[in-house]
C-alpha cells in the first residue's frame, strides 16, 4: 500500500506494528486496510496533539501549509511557535502504537479462546 | 453469490480501529472546529471547502485536479460543522477514485458505513438479489406520470417546485411500472413522494435477470434506495420506479429531478458517481426523500 509522506513522517517509526500485523493470519488485503486505518487513526492523534499547541490563528496558517504539503514550511513554523514539538509528536504516536498493540494481543486472546 | 470470508482477528480489529479512528476524528474536528470551518470558507470553491479539509484531516494530498470536479452548492457554507462531513470523509477512504464496479469487500465496507451513519440497514444484496452494480454514473430522468391525465400543468403541489422542477419534462411514455394510481382521487402522499424522489435502474443487466424476470420485476418494484452523493455526504432515500438508461449513454442509473436536485449531481459533462443500496426495511420505516445522517 501506497503510505502517504506527511511532515512528521521521519519522527515515527510504524516497524512494530507493521511486524504485529505481518504475523496476524489475515489476507494481504485484510492487512493493507488494517494499516491503512491505522494510518489515518495515527494522523487524526498528530494533527489533534499539534494544534493543541497552536493559537487560532496559528493553526489556520497550519493548516494552509498542511493543504500545500509545505513540510519545510511547516517545520520553521511549528519551531517558531511550538517547542518540543518532535517529542510531543513521537509521544503521541508512541501511545497510540501501543493501544494498537493491545488490541492486536486482545484479538489474538479472543482468537484463541473459540 | 460468493460471500468473502473475512478471517475474525481482522474483523475484531477492523470494528476496533474504525471506532477508534473514528473517535479520533470527531475529537479533532470538534476541538478545532474553527480553524477547519475557516478553511472551508476561504478555499476557492466553499463545496470543496469540507472536503478540502477532510482530505487535508485525513493526511490525503488536495489536487487540484480531483477539486475542480466537485460541483459548487447552492447554499451558503453551514456555519456549525456539517455532519455530512463525517459521511464524506469515511467513504473518502473506501469508495474508489475511478467510477467503477465495487468489489464485494468495498461493497461490504460501505454498507456498514452507510448503516451505521443513517440508522438502518443497507446492503449491496437483499433477498438475493443485486443490481449489475452499486457505484456509478447518475443521469437525469424526467417527470414520471403518476395517473392518467396527469401532465406538466398538473404535476406540481406548489409554484416553488413548478419553478424548481418544470423545466425538466415529463417522460413521453410511462415509467416501468406504469401509473403509480389509478386517478388523482386515488394518489396518495406515497404515490406522490414516490414519483418524486424514484430512480430508474439497469434491472436487465442484474446477475440472474433473465432467468427471473417476473421475480426480479416484483423486487424491484418501488423497491427502496438509499442514493448518496460521496462528494458531498447527501443523500435521499428514493424508490425503484423505471428501468434505465441504456448502456451505450454510459451511465449507470437515473435520477428523478428532485433526486437530482437534492444529491446536487447534473447531466451531461457534469455528470457524476452516487452510492446506491438497497434499504432493508420490512416494515416500511424509512421515509423517502431527502435524509440526514444520525451521527
Amino acid at each position: 500500500m501506497k503510505m502517504h509522506v506527511h511532515f512528521y513522517s521521519h519522527l515515527i517509526d510504524t516497524t512494530s506494528l507493521d511486524i504485529a500485523l505481518g504475523e496476524m493470519e489475515i489476507s494481504t488485503d485484510e492487512r493493507v486496510e488494517l494499516e491503512s486505518i491505522s494510518q489515518d487513526a495515527l494522523h487524526h492523534a498528530v494533527m489533534h496533539a499539534v494544534m493543541l499547541k497552536l493559537s487560532h490563528e496559528d493553526k489556520k496558517v497550519f493548516l494552509k501549509q498542511i493543504a500545500l504539503e509545505d513540510h519545510p514550511g511547516i517545520w520553521r513554523f511549528l519551531h517558531k511557535k511550538t517547542k518540543n514539538i518532535e517529542s510531543l509528536i513521537k509521544k503521541t504516536a508512541k501511545e497510540l502504537h501501543e493501544q494498537l498493540h493491545e488490541d492486536i494481543r486482545e484479538g489474538k486472546k479472543n482468537q484463541d479462546k473459540d | 453469490m460468493t460471500q468473502q470470508k473475512y478471517s475474525p482477528h481482522y474483523t475484531y480489529l477492523k470494528n476496533k480501529w474504525t471506532q477508534k479512528r473514528e473517535a479520533l476524528q470527531r475529537e479533532m474536528f470538534l476541538a478545532h472546529k474553527d480553524a477547519f470551518l475557516w478553511l472551508n470558507n476561504h478555499v476557492r470553491h466553499a463545496a470543496i471547502g469540507s472536503l478540502s479539509a477532510i482530505i487535508i484531516a485525513s493526511g490525503q494530498p488536495v489536487h487540484a485536479d480531483e477539486l475542480t470536479k466537485v460541483p459548487v452548492p447552492k447554499e451558503e457554507v453551514a456555519q456549525d460543522l456539517d455532519p455530512k462531513v463525517f459521511v464524506v470523509r469515511d467513504l473518502f477512504s473506501v469508495v474508489p477514485k475511478e467510477v467503477r464496479s465495487l468489489t464485494l469487500q468495498e461493497e461490504d465496507q460501505v454498507a456498514q458505513l452507510l448503516s451505521t451513519h443513517y440508522g438502518f440497514r443497507v446492503t449491496a444484496q437483499l433477498q438475493g438479489k443485486k443490481l449489475n452494480r452499486s457505484y456509478g454514473l447518475i443521469g437525469a430522468e424526467q417527470h414520471l406520470a403518476r395517473f392518467p391525465g396527469d401532465t406538466m400543468v398538473s404535476h406540481f403541489a406548489t409554484a416553488d417546485e413548478s419553478n424548481k422542477y418544470y423545466s425538466s419534462g415529463m417522460a413521453p411514455g410511462l415509467g416501468g411500472f406504469g401509473y403509480f394510481t389509478h386517478s388523482r382521487q386515488e394518489m396518495t402522499q406515497t404515490d406522490v413522494m414516490r414519483e418524486k424522489y424514484y430512480i430508474a435502474v439497469q434491472s436487465f443487466l442484474s446477475p440472474g435477470f433473465h432467468e427471473h424476470v417476473k421475480e426480479y420485476i416484483d423486487f424491484l418494484r418501488y423497491r427502496k434506495m438509499l442514493v448518496v452523493n460521496p462528494q458531498n455526504g447527501k443523500a435521499v432515500v428514493a424508490v425503484v420506479a423505471d428501468a434505465g438508461p441504456a448502456e451505450w449513454t454510459g451511465k449507470h442509473l437515473g435520477g428523478s429531478p428532485e433526486v437530482m436536485a437534492h444529491l446536487e449531481r447534473f447531466d451531461g459533462s457534469q455528470r457524476g458517481p452516487v452510492l446506491y443500496f438497497f434499504i432493508d426495511d420490512p416494515e416500511d420505516k424509512v421515509s423517502l426523500g431527502p435524509i440526514d445522517t444520525i451521527l
